[in-house]
């Protein structure tokens, strides 16, 4: 079992786990972070360059300059002219004198206690460390071994390595953009005062950090103008890192290939779900922020500062329980209806031979290529004519239509899967076909039925465009409807109009993954299994 | 069972009977008054006068934004059910194979498809606003952006959100299509086709596709349906403005019959439309049909 050929790359892989937190180490001592500060700023006014009080405040600038050169500060000097001709025909002048320094420091060196992204970056060296030691002692004694012959603590050693290296790799963007929020979204803005809290605290630790606390009370006018850069270096750390979890995958698996396309897979799963997921989190958040929040222009915060939960009562007294009850009524009624008259055709379909059957098929298939939309000027005359213009009842009975054909075809189909022999000893027991169908047939089919309800019900739950043109009365609005009265032309209160979307989603979505296991075999039936 | 003796030739009728009538009311009545509009004088209050032949026709097409529609109407079928079967596809490969937390992701996958187009449009509105909407606030908060970008700045950009949203909501129910035919697909025959030595693309295009082709058929047609009749995606993200130049056909022809009074060239239009509907549904039904033939 010892194979010369399994030690080395075995080797190899021990090796190229090293080099690679080798790189990592080399980049994260490196210089990458350049900052600039102007640590002291002058304003005068009424100078012109070269005259005699321009030359008196340069030299007063001058010297502060020296003194801040005398602490070690590089403390470079520079002017902003600003010269305008006013109203009078006479030139103003103010000349800004600031004493500016730029250093670069090393992500290592930014490493203090109070900051969330030196946090992650000691995660992140902890985990080197830990993936190093797991992977020498995993193979201390075992590294000529294929990795199927490994002993429990040596696999066990070894899988950690890789799962060490593939947290610390997943960290490296956490704590790049986390440094850039500290140091110039979350900077800027304190320093626009828009945010208070916590202000000195965090200042007299960045005082600490980048001017070794010699800024004292002009820390504030230091950081206002702070800007840092990152070098696009910073970035090596994947790829370099990379090296090492590949290398750390083959010292455990064996080979490489397996494992990196079911790193893929989760990963496109993982894009896929967050993709899904965002505009539900937008929603959520949203929903709970005060309404100056949603309309804040500087973007503050991922969520709210404080979660809003008046909001959902709020919307109470906006209709909202009225219009949930009058969706509630439009889909259960339209329900209950496709049902009944659904259940007796798709039977006939189904059990019964008679003429005209194929053209019926083509009747319902038609019907369900018209969305209301297309006829709404129609719907809206006949519903006119019948008097059911603006209300429930006409809603209801429209929704019940459009779903007429989804529910016969997917009923029609369960139908057909079941085997009739049941039925035809019911029917020489004595029970009529409407017995037949009552006692023995639907039981059977309930797990069909079911999912042709509640996909009749969410359809008719989220229809929005035949409600909001025959809805004019405000008590008569589903929910779909409903919610728009919160975004007038001129004013939109988000906050309001997502609490109620969260409120009107969440029970379809719940109902919807009830069925999603029947979904695709009910929605395809129809048109494939025929 | 399929004719007990005992039964009379018209019972079947009445079983389809309330079926028939819930249609015939409903869907079938408001076509023919949709075609006898299309061919009466209708006054800008809504009277309805005498028959005036094809002239509601004449001045649908003479409309200044039926090409601009009709341009918009298309781009935004093709590009929303073109995309989003590819993408559904490719998810439903992904989602198809084994591995941990895949109830969760389907289940995840739903939610898009569960949520009312209204809602969805929504968020989507809030999200790509420049003042403040969310993409911006998350970008800048994250450090990913150093500045606002302003999502939407001409109105093509907003047609192309606006197609993006159309995806975002078509994707799970192709996706979800293509899985039920994935599943019904037996292992052994990509287990032969790995014997004689079948690369991945080799087994993708010779074995998948054509198993799982009647599916995306049916998604492909009824999704071709679907976003065809799609209102409120463009109805609430820009109830086609800029002077209709985001309109499709649907919300065009809303926007005629019910806030510019033009009810003679709306009618027209959704004649129009529903042919153009016939046309797909005649594709769809004979596709349906041969499918029961074989059977």
């Amino acid at each position: 079992m010892n194979n010369p050929d399994v030690l080395k790359s075995n080797r190899r892989a021990l090796i190229l786990i090293v080099i690679g937190l080798a790189l990592c180490l080399i980049l994260l001592s490196m210089p990458l972070y350049s900052f600039s500060a102007s640590v002291y700023t002058k304003k005068s006014p009424n100078t012109f360059v070269g005259d005699e009080k321009y030359q008196q405040v340069r030299a007063e600038v001058e010297a502060v300059a020296e003194d801040y050169r005398a602490k070690g500060h590089e403390a470079v000097i520079g002017e902003d002219v600003l010269e305008r001709v006013n109203s009078k025909g006479k030139t103003t002048s103010l000349i800004t004198f600031t004493i500016s320094e730029s250093f670069d420091r090393s992500p290592l060196s930014l490493i203090r206690p109070g900051f969330n992204a030196s946090y992650v970056l000691g995660t992140m060296l902890a985990l080197f460390a830990l993936a190093l030691v797991c992977a020498v002692l995993g193979s201390a004694g075992t590294l000529a071994l294929e990795h199927h012959f490994l002993n429990k603590r040596a696999s066990l050693l070894r899988g950690t390595a890789a799962v060490a290296l593939l947290l610390a790799l997943l960290l490296v963007p956490v704590f790049i953009l986390m440094n850039n929020y500290s140091f110039s979204r979350q900077l800027g803005l304190y320093n626009a005062e828009l945010l208070t809290e916590g202000k000195d605290a965090l200042f007299a630790k960045m005082d600490l950090l980048l001017f070794d606390g010699a800024m004292g009370d002009q820390i504030g006018t230091a950081l206002n103008g702070l800007t840092m850069e990152h070098s696009g270096l910073l970035w090596m750390l994947l790829p370099c890192l990379l090296v090492s979890v590949l290398a750390a995958v083959q010292l455990r698996y064996g080979s490489v290939q397996s494992s990196a396309a079911k790193a893929m897979l989760y990963f496109f799963v993982v894009i896929v779900c967050l993709v899904t997921l965002y505009p539900y989190y937008v929603m959520t958040v949203t929903a709970f922020r005060s309404n100056a929040e949603t309309l804040d222009m500087y973007f503050l915060h991922l969520f709210p500062t404080k979660w809003i939960w008046s909001n959902l009562s709020d919307i109470i007294h906006r209709g909202v329980p009225r219009y949930l009850l009058n969706s509630l009524l439009v889909a259960g009624g339209a329900t209950v209806l496709a049902m009944l008259c659904g259940i007796p055709a798709a039977y006939a379909m189904a059990r019964m031979r008679f003429k005209g059957k194929k053209a019926f098929l083509g009747f319902v298939i038609m019907s369900q290529m018209f969305s209301p939309v297309v006829l709404l000027i129609g719907i809206s005359q006949l519903m006119n004519t019948l008097h059911l213009n603006d209300s429930v009842l006409g809603l209801m009975l429209i929704n019940a239509a459009f779903n007429q054909a989804f529910a016969v075809w997917l009923l029609r189909g369960t139908f057909v899967a079941i085997s009739p022999e049941m039925e035809q000893a019911a029917l020489i027991d004595g029970c009529g076909t409407f017995g037949a169908l009552t006692r023995v047939l639907i039981p059977m089919a309930a797990p069909g039925i079911v999912t042709a309800l509640i996909f009749v019900f969410i359809n008719a739950w989220n229809e929005y465009t035949i409600a909001t043109v025959l809805i004019s009365t405000a008590a008569n609005r589903p929910i779909t409807v409903g919610i728009t009265q919160f975004s007038s032309f001129n004013m939109i209160e988000w906050q309001y109009l997502f609490a109620a979307s969260l409120v009107a989603t969440i029970p379809v979505v719940i109902l919807f993954m009830s069925i999603e296991k029947h979904l695709t075999s009910g929605l395809t039936s129809g048109g494939v299994k025929g | 069972m399929n004719s007990p003796l005992n039964r009379r030739w018209w019972e079947p009728y009445l079983w389809l009977l309330p079926s028939m009538l819930l249609i015939s009311v409903f869907v079938i009545f408001p076509i023919i008054i949709v075609f006898k509009l299309s061919f009466s004088e209708i006054s800008k209050a809504g009277v309805i006068g005498g028959y005036i032949g094809f002239q509601n026709y004449k001045d649908a097409v003479n409309l200044p934004a039926f090409k601009t529609v009709m341009l918009n109407t298309f781009w935004w079928v093709v590009s929303v059910v073109g995309s989003s079967t590819l993408l559904g596809f490719i998810i439903a490969l992904v989602f198809n194979q084994k591995f941990k937390g895949r109830k969760i992701a389907r289940a995840i996958l739903v939610f898009p498809w569960a949520t009312s187009l209204v809602i969805q449009a929504s968020v989507w509105n809030y999200i790509i606003k420049y003042e403040y909407g969310s993409l911006n606030s998350v970008l800048l908060n994250l450090g990913v952006i150093k500045q606002a970008i302003n999502w939407r700045s001409s109105y093509q950009i907003e047609f192309i959100w606006e197609c993006g949203v159309g995806i975002f909501v078509t994707v799970p129910f192709v996706a979800f299509c293509v899985l039920s035919g994935l599943q019904s697909i037996d292992e052994s025959y990509y287990e032969a086709a790995t014997v004689d030595g079948a690369g991945f693309w080799d087994k993708l295009f010779k074995i998948t596709l054509p198993m799982v082709r009647p599916q995306l058929t049916v998604s492909t047609v009824l999704n071709i349906i679907y976003v065809f009749n799609s209102f409120p995606i463009v109805y609430t993200m820009t109830k086609g403005a800029p002077a209709h130049k985001t309109d499709t056909m649907i919300t065009y022809l809303y926007m005629l019959s019910f806030y510019e009074r033009k009810k003679g060239p709306a009618t027209a239009l959704s004649v129009i439309g529903f042919l153009i509907l016939c046309a797909c549904s005649g594709l769809y039904m004979i596709t349906v049909m041969r499918k029961e033939e074989e059977q």
